[in-house]
């Protein structure tokens, strides 16, 4: 009794298990049908990319870009998806994992009852954080898989092999390690995202707050960069790394702008976390 | 928790953020290497003679010329900055790699035979090596450097101008500057030259009225030494059509047969007066679109000014070129 007592008030800070916490903010994050709703979507992006290559690709001769370089190699299918729903899409899914983590359940009245829970405040801001990872890993990875296979079937792929931009080709293994690191990357990048989502979140009740920042954030930073005067600003701005995405099909593969963007990445997670941290810890519902 | 987890909180945003400059700040800018003193002409000379041996590097193009916009033209023509990625080998074995955001554009030579690689086109040309006309690409900072050397050296001033930092290695600033007699548009030309390898790293030429150079080639990113000899042979890729370069006959340039260029003046001034002669229409741009309309007791034409240079095409067929403003290129047109 008296060690009960002695362990009481520690147990009630430290509270439950982290490993509890997480799975119980996975299975929230997983059951809720947006999110489904989510990864469906991003199932379609790689079929109506891969079936608009091959109808184009029997009509004509390939296209040119990203997108062109599908046409009958199919493995590059993964990374042209990505690429392109880098773009908008996935930093709209992860701001809105993050719009629901925080400023949703601060809306819906929920937050409280975590605020007063048996949680100590750090933990509350780890499971949010990786209730918003599973959801950038989880986009990533489907987006990765379906793009695999619909490239191996619906495209059809060269002798096994990837044709790399720079034409020289990779076999099915190493082309996996390819596709594998453009889903890690741009895991990393959409963590970034998804640090600053959190951080606006906290600092705000209303969700859409959280999905204008992040969109216009984006959108702004696409502007910004497109704007001479002001090119000084582009070193700052996560968003122009994002072209990094496709030098995953270059060979030598070269990784000055992977390694660049991974380290500008980690600074805006580094700072979302931050504020996010700073932001709950005295946070009242 | 709470009374020491804000400041600590706070402190790491702060990190993240000072991170994030210390990322934006471009390396280099160090200080200037302390190197044993060399003349220009002994510079010039071990440059001509240097023979780095095999190499990796990453050579960046920042182009102010203000050319403007014709069809045809490569991309890298046009303001702005351009990024190749080079290999070299022994025996006049090369790769260069012109990516872009979305494609990329690989050339290839093993010594005897050539291949280009277009990623949006998905050909391969191939030939023998004697066919391709110049030596590589002219992104090559090396040959570049070793040309205008050349070809510039009786009517400048020639100095070296202490040292600099390229791609991580110490080298000479060489100057390559216009007599104060010359009337043209060049400022200076700077060439850093390894101070091991006396190979040119860099070229920046400088025009008049304007601190910012004209043109920027460098090394970024250069190292030294053996080289996969992979690197110096490309398999056509399947799905990808394959041409034959037809074979020229050496010094068959294209263009240059029914054209008969006469210089007028000599150094930076010289002006390049061509008769345009019975071309295919096809082959000349829309000048009415990039000119603006001069005339003269020369006759009348259109010229075309950018950064570096000016070019005069007049309406009866000639054309005069050069490093020089327009009155120079009129004076020529009328001598």
């Amino acid at each position: 009794m008296t060690a009960a007592t002695a362990t009481g008030p520690a147990a009630t800070v430290r509270g439950a298990p982290l490993g509890r916490l997480l799975g119980a903010e996975l299975r929230w994050v997983l059951r809720r049908p947006r999110t489904i709703a989510f990864l469906v979507l991003f199932a379609l992006v790689p079929v109506v990319i891969g079936a608009g290559v091959a109808i184009a690709d029997r009509a004509g001769g390939p296209g040119r870009g990203l997108i062109g370089a599908v046409a009958g190699n199919g493995l590059v299918l993964p990374v042209a998806a990505l690429t392109v729903s880098l773009a908008l899409l996935l930093p709209l899914a992860v701001a809105m994992a993050a719009a629901d983590a925080l400023a949703g359940e601060s809306a819906a009245g929920t937050l409280r009852g975590l605020l007063v829970a048996p949680v100590g405040r750090l933990r509350l801001v780890v499971m949010k954080a990786f209730g918003v990872l599973v959801v950038a890993a989880a986009a990533t990875l489907v987006i990765a898989v379906l793009g695999v296979l619909c490239g191996l079937v619906v495209v059809g792929w060269a002798e096994g092999q990837m044709v790399t931009l720079s034409g020289t080709t990779l076999g099915f293994g190493e082309a996996m390690g390819r596709v594998a690191l453009a889903a890690a990357w741009t895991t990393g990048q959409l963590l970034a995202v998804g640090a600053v989502a959190l951080a606006v979140s906290s600092l705000t009740e209303h969700p859409l707050v959280v999905l204008a920042a992040v969109l216009g954030g984006v959108i702004v930073s696409g502007v910004l960069a497109a704007i001479p005067a002001l090119s000084w600003l582009q070193p700052y701005l996560l968003t122009t790394g994002w072209s990094a995405g496709a030098d995953v099909l270059r060979d030598p593969l070269p990784l000055d702008g992977l390694g660049e963007s991974t380290l500008r990445a980690l600074c805006y997670l580094v700072v979302g976390a931050g504020v996010t941290v700073a932001r709950m810890l005295r946070r009242d519902a | 928790m709470r009374r020491f987890g804000r400041p600590v909180a706070a402190a790491v945003a702060v990190a993240g953020l000072v991170g994030l400059g210390l990322l934006a700040v471009p390396a280099g800018a160090g200080a200037q290497p302390e190197l044993p003193p060399v003349t220009p002409e002994e510079l010039v000379r071990s440059v001509l003679e240097a023979k780095p041996g095999p190499f990796a590097g990453t050579v960046e193009a920042e182009n102010a010329l203000g050319l403007p916009a014709l069809p045809g033209l490569p991309a890298a023509a046009a303001d702005g900055t351009s990024t190749a990625r080079v290999w070299a080998g022994d025996e006049r074995q090369g790769r260069v790699q012109l990516p872009t955001s979305d494609s990329e554009r690989t050339f290839v030579t093993d010594g005897a035979t050539f291949w280009t690689w277009d990623s949006d086109t998905r050909e391969v040309t191939t030939g023998s090596r004697a066919a391709q006309p110049g030596r590589g690409p002219a992104v090559d900072p090396a040959t570049a450097a070793g040309e205008l050397i050349d070809r510039l050296g009786g009517s400048s001033t020639l100095a070296v101008d202490g040292t600099a930092e390229v791609a991580g290695r110490p080298a000479y600033e060489l100057v390559l500057a216009p007599q104060p007699t010359e009337r043209t548009l060049l400022r200076e030309i700077r060439i850093a030259v390894d101070a091991e390898k006396r190979m040119p790293l860099r070229l920046v030429v400088l025009a008049n009225g304007s601190p910012d150079p004209a043109l920027r080639i460098g090394f970024t990113d250069v190292a030294f030494g053996p080289q996969d000899p992979a690197l110096f042979t490309f398999t056509p890729p399947p799905g990808s059509t394959v041409r034959t370069a037809p074979a020229e006959r050496p010094g068959n340039r294209r263009g240059a047969p029914n054209a008969q260029v006469r210089t007028v003046g000599d150094g930076w001034d010289a002006v390049h007066v061509a008769e345009r002669g019975a071309q295919a229409p096809g082959n000349i741009p829309d000048l009415d679109r990039i000119g603006t309309r001069v005339s003269g007791p020369w006759g009348s034409g259109r010229l075309i000014t950018s950064v570096v240079g000016s070019v005069l095409v007049t309406d009866d067929g000639r054309i005069a070129a050069g490093a020089v403003p327009e009155q120079v290129l009129t004076e020529a047109l009328t001598r």
